[in-house]
């Protein structure tokens, strides 16, 4: 489990980090949304023992983050917004360096290798040297790298900035993957539809704090207490706009192309009771539908747009 | 505990791109090495046919590691920087003394590789005595007699190997410190000429020629020679006696063979002579430089411990 509390970066006056607090279980795939400068690089790096917090911890299996640093190391995979590959050496070559590099005893790196290319899709080009490679592959590439050691918790920085889509897609298929295999994998990204895809979890943050974070289901339901209701009458909309305005639960109707959308504070039952109303009262109805909130209609109704 | 030997970041250091780009593109550097080989063999053949004497062979292998040693360690971080490959190296286990090791030991093996390929050329010049006659007829001088020339050949290889080790360590550290590949070489090359040969023209031409040689002449004692370099480190001499390329001058004046008047050394020569023998010339400059490549090596260990957390 990765449990952060109370983490916290400050470069003199500036806050980068202001005390966040989330924790991640096995397969939880935890979409970290923010703009550009809002503080999710600066988490990424502090969780991945590159910065070192100005006060708060984070454990990964009860090993200690910030206090052990070299313990932790084995436990996790980073992939970094602006990535290089050691060019002059083949995909093989340079699996078998960080192989090495994180330990992994001789015998079992031939086997631990063809399964990372397998998983990633990069067998066909096993012995391509890595400066030939298109930038999706070599994205794989380096997700394959911090994959070699088994961690238990991924970092992944933007990991899908600069992707054509069809890549995109083979990406978002290899996290999605890589969640179902039980792995706790911590995605950042400002391009929403990207995350809705794939994240169990998410947590937006902005100017440094983090203003929500839980199960996106939960997130939009607390959202959705203000819902919005779309109305499409027949004859004549000034008598049910009045009608309207009467009912406790609406807090404002607005008109948009023939239909009406209704500010709606009450639940599902309150709606149906509305609508039955409605009828019984003589209005006629074309529609009547609950508009939904999808992550950026939720990112724009938490967020204010700020960078820390 | 279980001893590691395994460290891939000096087995790539080495080999990785190299033999790969041998691989690549085999008749283009089969045809740099030919061309190199025969420019080696070119060199040789001057050296050795012109009966070139020591100092001139030796300021010439010192010429070539001032010019390829930093090309040795100029990039040796920086690019990790550049490429933005360092964040996936310091995540890996491998410690701070690993890393260093990698960069530092690939740098210095390949100004080993270096000193070798001048060994020929030094060896040619050097005609080191073996005893033919008396009762000493048979055996292998040793380096401590100053009756050989294997004291000056011997310091003149520890200074060339010494200089380069000194110019890779600092290339390492400006590499780390800079972040910038041209920045650390441009360093290096202008540091070179300025300690190299500005200073010590600034030096020469603002002491009217002053350097200390009657000091020298007067040492008796090799607690005499070390009591002058501490004194003369803090002194702008050292401009001078640090300079390997001067170093290689004085180390000529030790040869028998070549010795401008040898039939008849006179009283001062003499004198002289055995002031850098006591001096430890040629010796103590290697060790100094190697002292400060110690220095360089471990200013990087510091850094990669706090800037990298390793």
């Amino acid at each position: 489990m990765l449990d952060v509390k109370g983490l916290r970066k400050e470069y003199g006056e500036l806050v980068a980090v202001r005390d966040i607090y989330f924790q991640l279980h096995p397969g939880d795939v935890f979409g970290f949304i923010g703009p550009n400068g809002a503080g999710k690089t600066t988490t990424i790096k502090m969780l991945a023992t590159l910065l070192e917090p100005t006060a708060g911890t984070a454990t990964l299996n009860g090993i200690d983050i910030v206090r052990q640093p070299e313990e932790v190391l084995p436990l996790l995979g980073y992939m970094p917004d602006f990535f290089g590959l050691y060019e002059g050496i083949t995909v093989t070559e340079y699996l078998e360096f960080f192989a090495a590099a994180y330990r992994i005893p001789k015998a079992q790196r031939a086997a631990i290798i063809e399964n990372v290319l397998e998983l990633t899709d990069l067998t066909v080009k096993k012995d391509a040297y890595v400066e030939t490679l298109s930038r999706g592959m070599q994205q794989r590439l380096c997700l394959a790298k911090s994959l070699v050691h088994d961690p238990i918790l991924l970092l992944l920085d933007e990991p899908a900035s600069g992707l054509d889509p069809r890549a995109r897609i083979e990406i978002k298929e290899l996290i999605r993957e890589l969640g179902a295999m039980g792995k706790i994998v911590l995605v950042s990204s400002h391009i929403l539809p990207e995350l809705a895809d794939f994240c169990n979890k998410i947590g937006i943050i902005e100017k440094g704090e983090l203003l929500v974070w839980g199960a996106v289901d939960e997130i939009v339901q607390q959202l959705q207490a203000n819902r919005v209701l779309e109305i499409k009458p027949l004859g004549e909309t000034e008598p049910l706009i009045q009608r309207l305005e009467r009912e406790a639960h609406v807090h404002g109707v607005e008109t948009r192309n023939g239909s009406l959308y209704v500010h709606f504070a009450g639940g599902l039952e309150e709606q149906a009771d509305l609508l039955a109303s409605l009828i019984h009262d003589g209005y006629r109805i074309a529609a009547f539908r609950e508009e939904s909130l999808d992550l950026e209609d939720v990112f724009m109704q938490i967020t204010k747009g700020e960078v820390s | 505990m279980k001893l590691r030997t395994e460290n891939p970041l000096l087995r790539y250091q080495l080999f990785g791109f190299t033999v790969n780009r041998w691989k690549r593109q085999p008749w283009l550097y089969g045809a740099v090495a030919v061309g190199v080989g025969l420019t080696y063999l070119l060199v040789f053949q001057l050296v050795a046919f012109n009966q070139s004497s020591f100092s001139a062979a030796l300021n010439l292998c010192l010429f070539i590691m001032c010019l390829t040693a930093p090309l040795m360690a100029y990039n040796l971080f920086s690019l990790e920087y550049e490429k933005q490959t360092w964040e996936s190296l310091a995540l890996t286990r491998l410690t701070a003394k690993e890393i260093l090791w990698g960069k530092w030991g690939a740098a210095l093996a390949r100004v080993g590789i270096l000193t070798l390929l001048a060994l020929p050329m030094l060896l040619t010049t050097a005609n080191l005595d073996i005893y033919v006659s008396g009762s000493l007829r048979g055996k292998y001088p040793t380096v401590l007699e100053p009756t050989t020339n294997l004291y000056p050949f011997t310091a003149g290889v520890f200074v060339l190997f010494s200089w380069g080790a000194l110019i890779v360590s600092l290339g390492m550290w400006l590499s780390f410190r800079l972040k910038r590949t041209l920045s650390t070489a441009s360093t290096l090359y202008a540091g070179q000429v300025f300690a190299l040969a500005l200073l010590p023209m600034l030096y020469l031409t603002f002491s009217i020629w002053e350097t200390g040689s009657e000091f020298i002449s007067a040492i008796g004692s090799y607690w005499e020679g070390f009591a002058w370099w501490l004194y003369s480190l803090f002194t702008a001499r050292a401009i001078l006696y640090l300079n390997p390329f001067w170093t290689a001058a004085e180390l000529q004046r030790l040869f028998l063979q070549h010795h401008s008047n040898w039939w008849l050394p006179s009283w001062e020569d003499q004198a002289y002579e055995e002031g850098l023998l006591y001096l430890n010339w040629g010796f103590a400059q290697g060790f100094t430089y190697l002292a400060l490549a110690l220095l360089f090596a471990g200013l990087t260990y510091r850094g990669l411990k706090y800037a990298w957390r390793k």
